[in-house]
């Protein structure tokens, strides 16, 4: 029996360590998987503003119907990217920025810019963008800029998609 | 048994326990989000590095691109107020008061967390949607047909969950997450 004591010990550590990794691991791979099916489906440093949430259009994992969502799979590889959230008047909405393992590196709402537009750049660290404008710097060069518009009745679906249509990202050097 | 053989195979069985544990983990239940209050489960410092990891891949998997919480708070339910699993053989009344938020809404989601597709496309109550009498004391059905003045559609017999999200919450309700009365989830008839 003591000649399993050992490898019985192997087992334990190597069951917490898988464990951990796992776990660690996770984000970064759904939202690779995330975001290669968003550019598939839409391609990427554009703005794409979603058809109404129903089980039939569901863009990611538990959607809210109550919103309207706009988003925009980014890669920075190429250079800075400028993305623009256009005020949809009377109603909560919100520009958020993730970067590759699901981490939120900028978020505001209407609430914070009191209604005024919201406008930032996304770039790595080792990117230069122009002065006085908002830098993000992300740590990596992908990730997912997601507008959210709350629909009070989902009636008004087609009138807040006018606004929100008015958002978009795209590079900010065009080539 | 060789030596080297007994530390390999304990080896590749540890690591497929941990892996094997890890996803069960995250499939079977919102435990990992760590902050429970009845029937719901939260987390805290969503979509940031300084929650947990069990967190981070909870939410990875079950809402992927969650607010972070000076946005929005998520709370899910797979069980009613006995801690019995929601299931789709059952209706449930769903009953609470105003929430300390700038609005809330309720959707039901199957297990894996996606809408179920029902005749109506009636997935989910909002706050914008009660009169304002309501506010502090509404309820909302959950069953297959149209009951009372609130309903969400649950089609057939499959086990779900319920998320309720409060948007632009107060610094109350977010100290208060896991102690904050929240609405109850009561179970009525099921068919066998």
């Amino acid at each position: 029996m003591s000649r399993w004591i050992g490898p019985l010990i192997v087992a334990v550590l190597a069951a917490l360590a898988a464990w951990y990794t796992t776990l660690a691991a996770a984000p970064m791979v759904i939202m690779d998987r995330a975001w290669e099916q968003l550019a598939a489906q839409s391609g990427f440093n554009r703005m794409a503003h979603g058809p109404l949430v129903t089980a039939e259009s569901q863009f990611v994992v538990r959607p809210s119907p109550d919103l309207a969502y706009s988003v925009c799979a980014f890669d920075l590889t190429q250079g800075p990217l400028r993305v623009h959230a256009h005020p949809v008047p009377g109603h909560y909405w919100s520009l958020t920025v993730f970067d590759s393992e699901t981490n939120v590196a900028f978020v505001e709402s209407d609430r914070d810019s009191k209604g005024a537009p919201v406008e930032v750049i996304l770039a790595t660290a080792d990117q230069t963008v122009p002065a006085g404008v908002r830098k993000v710097t992300m740590p990596g060069a992908k990730g997912v800029a997601l507008l959210r518009v709350l629909l009070n009745d989902r009636a008004e679906f087609d009138a807040v998609t006018k606004d929100r249509k008015r958002s978009y990202c795209r590079p900010l050097r065009q080539p | 048994m060789h030596f080297g053989v007994r530390y390999g195979l304990l080896l590749v069985a540890g690591l497929a326990l941990g892996t094997g544990a890890a996803v069960v983990q995250l499939r079977q239940s919102f435990a990992a989000l760590g902050i429970e209050n009845g029937p719901w489960r939260t987390a805290a410092k969503v979509g940031t590095k300084d929650a947990s990891v069990a967190t981070r891949a909870t939410v990875a998997l079950r809402g992927l691109l969650a607010l972070p919480e000076r946005e929005a708070i998520y709370f899910n339910a797979s069980s009613d107020s006995q801690g019995r699993k929601l299931t789709g053989k059952c209706s449930y009344l769903v009953s609470g008061g105003a929430l300390d938020a700038r609005w809330w809404s309720l959707t039901l989601y199957d297990a894996k967390g996606y809408l179920i597709p029902n005749r109506a496309s009636v997935y989910s109550l909002g706050s914008a949607a009660l009169a304002p009498e309501e506010a502090s004391n509404w309820q909302v059905d959950i069953a297959r047909t149209r009951r009372g003045t609130h309903w969400i559609a649950m089609p057939d017999d499959q086990p779900f969950e319920l998320t309720l999200r409060a948007y632009h919450p107060s610094p109350k309700l977010l100290a208060a997450r896991g102690s904050v009365t929240l609405p109850r989830i009561e179970r009525r008839e099921c068919r066998t």
